[in-house]
């Protein structure tokens, strides 16, 4: 009988969200790759969130050092995948964060959402990004070119 | 740690004012308590906008503390 709903995970290579540094094009080819062997998946939604380099009052940003409360960031994220997951009844939600410094240009936050049709990934997928952003205890601290730091603020 | 102490850990721009990896105060019953000794301790706090987490989970109103939990300060999230 053809597995239905695949249990959902937090992540790819280990039980965290967090990866300690950029996250890579592999780890996230290699997640895609791996879904494959589930074939009642018919479409995938991923969100890539990427540092951008600021210019913040003639200052660029050239890099964002992430801090997280660890152990309540980890507890929230499984919350909010497995809530997506029952809401938009999808087979598999992945969420990665860095941790550290990630420079410009360089990927820090990856979601997932696998589903058999394209709405409910889709729609899933800009769901738990926005709750990410506004419910994981996460610090972005944006490291300025010329020395210096500002904190990061989310936009709505 | 003392009995009569508590840890509490800082994140984010709060940490432009205390110390990163945590510090210790003198134990206060509610979360009230504690931050006006927060506030008669670091100034710096008081124009920093932050919610109090009890055992890892956000807090809105007062809330008694027990002996050994867990306190973190937290400013607006900024992930992703």
């Amino acid at each position: 009988m053809p597995q239905r709903v695949l249990k959902f995970s937090k992540t790819m290579p280990d039980s965290s969200i967090f990866v300690h540094g950029a996250i890579s094009a592999d780890d996230i080819a290699n997640a895609i790759q791996r879904l494959s062997e589930f074939q009642n998946i018919g479409a995938h939604s991923i969100f890539i969130g990427q540092v951008r380099s600021d210019a913040i009052e003639d200052q660029i940003v050239s890099a964002i050092d992430y801090a997280a409360y660890k152990e309540m960031a980890e507890q929230k994220a499984l919350e909010l995948i497995s809530e997506t997951v029952q809401t938009y009844q999808l087979n598999t939600a992945m969420v990665q964060h860095s941790l550290g410094m990630v420079k410009s240009g360089e990927i820090c936050l990856f979601v997932l959402t696998a589903s058999r049709h394209r709405k409910s990934s889709l729609e899933a997928c800009a769901y738990l990004v926005e709750r990410i952003k506004k419910e994981l205890p996460v610090w972005g601290k944006e490291i300025l070119e010329k020395g210096g730091h500002i904190w990061k603020k989310n936009t709505e | 740690m003392e009995k009569n102490r508590i840890k509490i850990l800082a994140f984010g721009q709060l940490t432009d004012h205390v110390a990163s990896s945590g510090f210790e105060m003198d134990f206060v019953q509610d979360t009230d308590t504690l931050k006006e000794r927060l506030y008669e301790n670091y100034p710096g706090l008081k124009n920093l906008h932050f919610s109090i987490a009890v055992d890892k989970k956000i807090v809105n109103s007062n809330t008694h503390l027990a002996a050994g939990c867990e306190i973190a300060l937290l400013p607006p999230f900024s992930g992703g």
